[in-house]
């Protein structure tokens, strides 16, 4: 089948704005948006430039806007879109475009070093000086929010960090989720204190994009309410 | 990152969530208005009576009056919009599936009209029975 990209094309080089360019080309509908991209760059036009890496979806490089939408490239098939029409690919919104469907990422990582996406717990270990144990239903807490690959895509789905990216954004929020729920970790109160600032949850908007946008299913939202309650209540429930 | 970024994800960005979120936004935004030249007419009643009187007047035309009708349905779904994610947010976040958040999206819209049309529909028969008067 023939299928058409419109494709957000820009060379910081070259171009004094982005403008959009179309590619037609044979695929299947197996094919994904990935692949069709690969296609263009192999025998099209070899100036066009995106990140990938695993293509398997799980390294988050291939965030991108397809159909108005944030998705990864390499999980978004051909046969769940509407072929009959163009298919539009932007780069995700709301950080410095770079080239073509790449943004700097600068912000987005500054953001999740904020809220100490890391394990903290200063306490000896137990007698056995081996692993600290915690119970299957512990570890189901913050199960949901271990699913991250800080591909972006909520982040820049939200309305929120559209208009201000101090907002530490829903991925800082999610992973902030995976240890502020941990048992074995010391560091909750520190991180709600951040969480609870100018810049924390209390700037989400529950506009839902962050959900929806997740290709990693994660129930993005369900976290940020989770955490804004914790603060709220002091509990950690 | 800017107005202009924040301008094109409320036009482009596609899912329901969102259009609910920019309606909210919109409808916020008209309630406020409407709210800021509320308090600038009544205080023509203290400082300059005459104003008032045109004011009151310029509001009983029928642009003024569809003006009206619009301003009842963003305080509608404002509100219901409201309330619909402190429930969720404050009350029981368990709810924040994509599924149940879709359904409550369209259910907020299907009330908000349910709740409007009455309100149109007396306030535009009002507004025929002036052009008529």
């Amino acid at each position: 089948m023939q299928v058409t990209l419109k494709i957000l094309r820009y060379n910081p080089e070259k171009d004094a704005q982005p403008h959009y360019e179309r590619y037609t080309l044979d695929a299947e509908p197996t094919d994904r948006i990935l692949d069709v991209l690969e296609k263009i760059k192999a025998h099209e036009d070899g100036t066009l430039t995106f990140r990938r890496s695993c293509a398997h979806g799980i390294c988050g490089s291939c965030a991108m806007r397809i159909n108005g939408r944030n998705r990864l490239a390499c999980k978004t098939l051909l046969q769940t879109l509407d072929t009959s029409k163009e298919i539009t690919v932007e780069p995700i919104l709301g950080l410095p475009r770079v080239k073509d469907l790449v943004v700097d990422m600068t912000t987005f990582f500054d953001n999740y070093k904020k809220v100490m996406p890391y394990f903290v717990n200063d306490e000896p270990l137990p007698e056995d000086g081996r692993e600290r144990l915690q119970s299957p239903e512990e570890r189901e807490r913050f199960d949901d929010t271990t699913k991250c690959i800080l591909c972006g895509a909520c982040t820049t789905a939200c309305p929120t960090f559209w208009a201000d990216n101090s907002y530490v954004g829903p991925s800082a929020i999610v992973n902030a989720h995976r240890f502020i729920f941990d048992s074995r970790d010391r560091a909750a109160a520190e991180r709600l204190k951040i969480l609870a600032g100018e810049s924390g949850v209390f700037r989400c908007r529950t506009a839902f994009n962050c959900t929806e946008a997740c290709p990693r299913e994660i129930d993005i939202t369900k976290a940020i309410a989770e955490v804004k309650r914790a603060i709220i209540t002091g509990r950690l429930d | 990152m800017s107005f202009k970024t924040a301008s094109e994800g409320y036009v482009k960005y596609q899912g329901l969530g969102n259009w609910a979120f920019v309606l909210h936004r919109l409808t916020g935004l008209g309630v406020i208005l409407f709210l800021a030249i509320h308090v600038v007419d009544t205080a023509f009643v203290y400082f300059a009576p005459d104003l008032y009187k045109e004011a009151i007047a310029l509001y009983r035309s029928p642009l003024f009056g569809l003006g009206e009708i619009l301003l009842v349905l963003s305080i509608i779904y404002h509100g219901l919009n409201g309330l619909r994610v402190i429930y969720f947010d404050m009350v029981n976040p368990n709810m924040w599936t994509i599924e149940i958040n879709r359904k409550s999206v369209i259910w907020t819209w299907i009330i908000t009209l349910v709740l409007w049309l009455p309100a149109a529909v007396v306030m535009g028969s009002h507004i025929l029975e002036h052009l008529g008067g």
